[in-house]
């Protein structure tokens, strides 16, 4: 169940419904969690048991590890156990076999696809157990505020990756009074206009970025699919967190904020406070932090930079396409970090704009191997970049269209909404009317949301 | 409490504006049709122009369906009056088969490429597109504008203007393009792929149409696209003959197409190049020519 689909939006409001009917505020948390388990096995039910087990095993080590420190890391490895089965099993057997061993039960769990948010909530998961073992905080919280944290229907799919510290204070009894209307509003909103006017229509031009489309392509037109395809992902992850985040206030939860016009970056560390915060943050607390971070010297630090994002690489999938993606930007961050005290010296505008075209442009080629997880077909496509076409018959693109859909996410990077919030406040809510509109008529075919296959 | 009603307002006036936006170009579509419904970024969407066209314009003499094989051939290319071309890019011959029967008016002629056949036919397309579904509530106001100025810019050319251009490609010799990769590749495909059940699916349901179309007044042909020599004796390609051979063995449901092979060209080792295009175009010109003056097909 997506949150484009009707189905969603029947499900979204009759929980809404239900959720602030007086009778029902004592049992919200137990409502949202029955809600979120109904969202999560309707698509997959045969791996519902799978949020039951994860949930259960960190509990159950969560109230070990409060009594004495040493069960934590024995909690961090069951869910890195469970994210590296489900996640890279597929490395090692061939899911189309007919039978993968002679146990049954285990040939069926072998063959279990990959299930949906798995990488989300394991990553819950270890906040929770880090976070509150850390605080000391005894006694643990409820079962039921812990399933709530890790499977809450908004963010169980594709975060944002909510810390346990965030997330857990707010569970409290909700009043519809207390409801930020607009504020909820303007990001369901706002998310569902990039999710379908901006992404699905873009969507239907980058899948010639796919093989063995991508040899029909002239070479210009395989650099303009680059540059659309950059927009694509920023719309389609930055629509599906926007949602999550209006979801989020409608149920009374705040959760946070996932970009920040990450194309406006003038370094390569200055996009990773940008794009996917809540994933940067949580592989800077938990991950670089604990490697030494950048209190064991330069060269050290270097290492940590490139095997935080190795690691962030591989952790969107099993493929050496993510892994390669993941060490260049560790390899890029580590390549600025000597200059980067030097460049933030330099006060011109000129010079500013250089370098967020030059972290534009690496980023964007990078992409490239997210939209071609094979590497050989990776490799393809960027050399036809740099050679002339010899395809008599080209696929024709259409500029204008490419423009028009590309359009949302330019405007949004030179801040023009801004103007709306200050100026032309007036006018806030019809602008907001029109995208809505704009979202139900010129919605591109449908596609799943790209990182719902992380 | 004023805080809530301040809400309350933005959300009315939000709603508003996006109710009237939906009034306009539901209105729009009352007003002008489907025709509106316009094109987009593919290949599948040039062919939803055409079958728009098809819908809203007078019902031709000739029809053709088909695969992306016949898709190649352009309206411009072929001189015979009144004719248009339903084949879609990746799709199934079924599909647009389905369409046309499914019109309360028939063409005179409809003639059915069965190169490819083990494609599924789109039903979503079919649904879409048949006399008996309804209009689409509102249209697509930036694809709308950006039709028009398409529209306007490049124009569909007629035959007449476009016949210099075609001779003046046809006086070129055969392009000297080194297919052979992409022949491989074409050529692998083919020969692990089984087309046997949908194939015979397909030519089940061509068979049925074409019996009901023909109760109907309108007369159905076969025709087989030259292809390269390989991809002739490719696994695929003699499943598939022989299966639609077998279901319609009389010589004359076929429609020839008398052309110089040596001529011909494929590209990207399956589709046709321009010039081969309208080379093909026009033996199928002459073939149709023929059948008006009552000679035979093959």
């Amino acid at each position: 169940m997506t949150f484009t689909s009707w189905q969603f939006a029947v499900f979204a409001a009759i929980v809404f419904g239900v959720y602030y009917l007086p009778p029902v505020r004592p049992f919200q948390v137990q409502l949202l969690v029955a809600a979120s388990l109904f969202f999560y096995g309707y698509g997959q039910p045969e791996l519902l048991p799978l949020p039951g087990v994860a949930v259960g095993g960190t509990y159950l080590f969560l109230v070990l590890a409060l009594r004495d420190r040493r069960w934590l890391p024995v909690g961090i490895i069951f869910n890195l156990a469970l994210l590296a089965f489900f996640k890279y099993k597929f490395l090692f057997f061939d899911p189309k076999a007919p039978v993968l061993v002679d146990v049954a039960a285990i040939d069926f769990l072998l063959k279990l696809p990959l299930p949906v948010g798995i990488s989300f909530f394991v990553f819950h998961n270890i906040s929770l157990l880090v976070d509150l073992t850390r605080e000391k905080k005894a006694p643990a919280p409820s079962l039921a505020d812990v399933f709530l944290y890790i499977i809450f229907f908004p963010q169980l799919v594709s975060g944002p990756i909510t810390r346990a510290g965030l997330f857990l204070p707010q569970i409290e009894p909700k009043r519809f009074s207390e409801i930020p209307v607009v504020e909820a509003a303007k990001w369901v909103l706002i998310g569902f206009f990039f999710k379908l006017y901006v992404a699905n229509n873009l969507n239907e031009m980058t899948s010639y970025m796919d093989f063995p489309f991508y040899e029909t392509l002239q070479t210009q037109d395989r650099w303009l699919l680059v540059i659309l395809y950059g927009y694509q992902i920023y719309a389609d992850f930055f629509g599906y967190s926007s949602i999550a985040i209006g979801l989020g206030l409608l149920f009374g939860y705040r959760l946070p904020i996932n970009f920040d016009l990450p194309y406006i970056s003038a370094s390569f560390s200055e996009f990773w406070t940008r794009w996917h915060i809540s994933l940067s943050t949580w592989l800077r607390t938990y991950l670089y932090i604990p490697l030494g971070g950048n209190r064991c010297g330069k060269l050290r630090t270097y290492l940590n930079l490139i095997i935080v994002m190795g690691l962030g690489g591989l952790w969107h999938g099993a493929g050496f396409s993510y892994l390669i993606w993941g060490l260049m930007h560790g390899l890029l961050l580590a390549i600025e970090r000597p200059f980067l005290k030097t460049f933030e010296t330099i006060n011109s505008a000129g010079f500013r704009a250089l370098r967020i075209a030059v972290v534009f442009s690496c980023v964007t080629m990078l992409w490239i191997f997210f939209k071609l997880p094979n590497f050989d077909h990776a490799v393809s496509y960027i050399s036809g970049m740099f050679r002339p076409s010899t395809n008599p018959n080209p696929t024709k693109l259409f500029y204008d269209l490419a423009l028009l859909y590309s359009l949302p996410v330019i405007l949004q990077h030179l801040r023009l909404g801004v103007l709306f919030e200050r100026r032309l406040a007036t006018w806030e809510p019809y602008v907001y009317g029109a995208l809505g509109a704009l979202a139900y008529l010129e919605a591109g075919p449908t596609t799943a949301f790209i990182y719902f296959q992380f | 409490m004023q805080k809530q009603q301040g809400s309350w307002a933005w959300l009315a006036r939000c709603g508003m504006s996006a109710a009237l936006i939906l009034a306009a170009c539901g209105l729009a579509t009352a007003h002008f049709g489907r025709g509106l419904q316009m094109p987009a970024t593919t290949a599948r969407d040039g062919t939803l122009v055409t079958l728009n066209r098809y819908i809203n314009n007078p019902v031709p003499d000739v029809v053709l369906v088909g695969s992306s094989l016949t898709f190649r051939l352009r309206e411009e290319y072929f001189a015979t009056p009144g004719l248009r071309n339903l084949a879609l890019a990746g799709g199934s011959p079924v599909t647009g088969l389905t369409i046309v029967a499914n019109q309360r008016r028939l063409p005179k002629l409809i003639v059915v490429e069965t190169n490819v056949l083990s494609r599924k036919p789109d039903t979503a397309l079919i649904e879409r597109f048949s006399a008996t579904s309804h209009q689409e509530l509102f249209f697509r106001p930036v694809r709308a504008a950006i039709a028009a100025y398409e529209n306007f810019s490049h124009a569909p050319a007629t035959h007449e203007q476009v016949a210099a251009s075609l001779r003046r490609v046809i006086a070129q010799p055969p392009s000297n393009f080194d297919n052979r990769i992409y022949l491989a590749r074409a050529v692998q495909e083919r020969e692990t792929e089984d087309p046997t059940a949908a194939a015979m699916a397909s030519v089940a349901e061509i068979a049925r149409l074409s019996r009901a179309l023909e109760q109907r007044g309108a007369r159905v042909l076969l025709m087989e696209l030259p292809c390269e020599g390989p991809i002739e004796a490719a696994r695929y390609t003699r499943i598939t003959r022989e299966i639609v051979r077998k279901a319609f063995p009389d010589a004359r449901q076929w429609l020839s197409i008398d052309v110089d092979r040596t001529e011909l060209r494929w590209a990207d080792g399956v589709h046709l190049d321009e010039r081969s295009a309208i080379l093909v175009s026009q033996a199928l010109d002459g073939s149709l020519g023929k059948l008006e003056s009552g000679g035979a097909s093959r």
